[in-house]
């Protein structure tokens, strides 16, 4: 189908657009030196607000997603409530919603860095995404709930959300079986989670952010906030070409053209390049901009 | 970058999708206070030592595999030798040891990475 708008093939990305699509990938290293921190293992009692396996050896913080599935699993024994979890959780995506996603997660990077291998990506309908919904509470809330510290047992571990996590295969059992292959003592990962850790890498190289899209539960719940966080993508009717830019260059195949606030968005900022979509912060007393007409 | 080809759209029938302040302001604050007790909060799960674990002893715990529950107590072991009454008196001691009336505690020394 071609475009009917005359000016969509011209449009470039802007200078700030192009100056942030460079900046991510430092952002997103300079964060790793904050996650994988190895003198900052006395931080363990500290969930973070990204996806980052705490068993990983040079993990500083804990895992949200496992402190929760963890607390879950604490309730039949005792009651207790996250206090600290829910807070960070709150601010973090009361401020930014799921900016961490795009900036900050570590996984997300790495899935990133998989998505640059040039292989034509394939696009996943909208509805994928609240799968990630079904994993919040289905596995990470109430499989541990129900069944306690007991799991599903299979095979010499028991199925929960840590036991299929590929975050856990890539972070966690991947360096632990490759220092116990080193020191001659085998492969010790379970061949379901080293397959889980095949499927992802392989899904990673077609499809962006597989995880992040299909079963990330603690993206799913930061995304919630998007709808009315503090820092959010405000649209310019005035900028607009109708070039489709913004829908173009969006990795998660987000409908931006449309509505761009949405469960969906990462905030990577990409679709931001076209000058008709900015990042701000909401302040108090905002004077509402008149409308003003289309270019 | 593939072009996606553009929808009819009319830019100036779009929301703005501005957000207010206090709805987000709100939250964080929520989100803050709530962090702060937390950081301070003592669960009511005991600790191996008889104390009572703070919220962030038990995130490391489940980072550390330091919960113990009494099923995971094991009994003191037989003694060594065929003396029948160190036998007879270590089966008595088992018999009569109490079961613990606590559910779960929190083992602070823990360092067993969690196995993921």
């Amino acid at each position: 189908m071609e475009c009917p708008v005359p000016e969509c093939k011209q449009r470039q990305p802007t200078e700030l657009g192009r100056k942030l699509k460079r900046l991510r990938p430092w952002v997103q290293t300079g964060f790793l030196g904050v996650w994988l921190a190895p003198v900052g293992q006395w931080l363990h009692g500290i969930p973070s607000c990204v996806f980052h396996c705490y068993s990983c050896p040079l993990s500083s913080f804990a895992c949200p997603i496992g402190v929760l599935a963890n607390y879950a699993a604490l309730m039949p024994v005792a009651l207790e409530v996250p206090y600290l979890l829910l807070g960070i959780l709150l601010f973090v995506g009361a401020v930014s919603g799921s900016l961490a996603c795009g900036w900050a997660c570590p996984f997300g990077f790495v899935q990133d860095l998989l998505g640059k291998i040039p292989i034509r990506k394939m696009s996943l309908p909208a509805w994928v995404g609240y799968t990630r919904y079904v994993v919040l509470v289905g596995l990470v809330i109430l499989l541990p709930l129900i069944l306690g510290f007991k799991g599903i047992p299979f095979g010499d571990q028991i199925i929960s959300i840590c036991r299929l996590c590929p975050a856990g295969a890539l972070e966690a059992g991947l360096p632990n079986s490759a220092q116990s292959v080193m020191a001659g003592h085998g492969w010790p990962m379970s061949w379901f989670k080293s397959l889980i850790l095949v499927a992802f890498f392989a899904s990673a190289l077609f499809i962006n952010r597989p995880w992040c899209r299909i079963f990330c539960p603690l993206g799913g719940l930061l995304a919630l906030f998007n709808r009315f966080s503090l820092f959010h993508l405000r649209f310019k009717p005035s900028e607009c070409v109708e070039c489709n830019l913004c829908r173009s260059r969006c990795p998660m195949g987000v409908n931006v053209d449309q509505k761009v606030n949405v469960s969906g968005c990462i905030r990577c900022l990409e679709c931001s390049t076209c000058g008709a979509l900015e990042a701000c912060f909401a302040v108090p007393k905002e004077n509402a901009n008149p409308v003003s007409p289309p270019k | 970058m593939r072009r996606i080809p553009q929808p009819p759209l009319n830019p100036a029938l779009r929301a703005i999708e501005r957000h207010d302040f206090w709805p987000g302001f709100i939250a964080a604050l929520i989100g803050i206070i709530l962090a702060f007790c937390g950081a301070r909060h003592l669960t009511g799960v005991d600790t191996v030592d008889g104390g009572t674990a703070s919220e962030t002893q038990l995130v490391k715990a489940f980072s550390f595999d330091g919960l113990q529950y009494p099923n995971q107590i094991a009994p003191p072991p037989p003694p060594k030798g065929n003396d029948p009454e160190a036998l007879e008196r270590w089966a008595r001691q088992t018999r009569s040891a109490e079961a613990p009336t606590w559910k779960v505690r929190v083992d602070t020394a823990a360092k067993t990475p969690c196995p993921t």
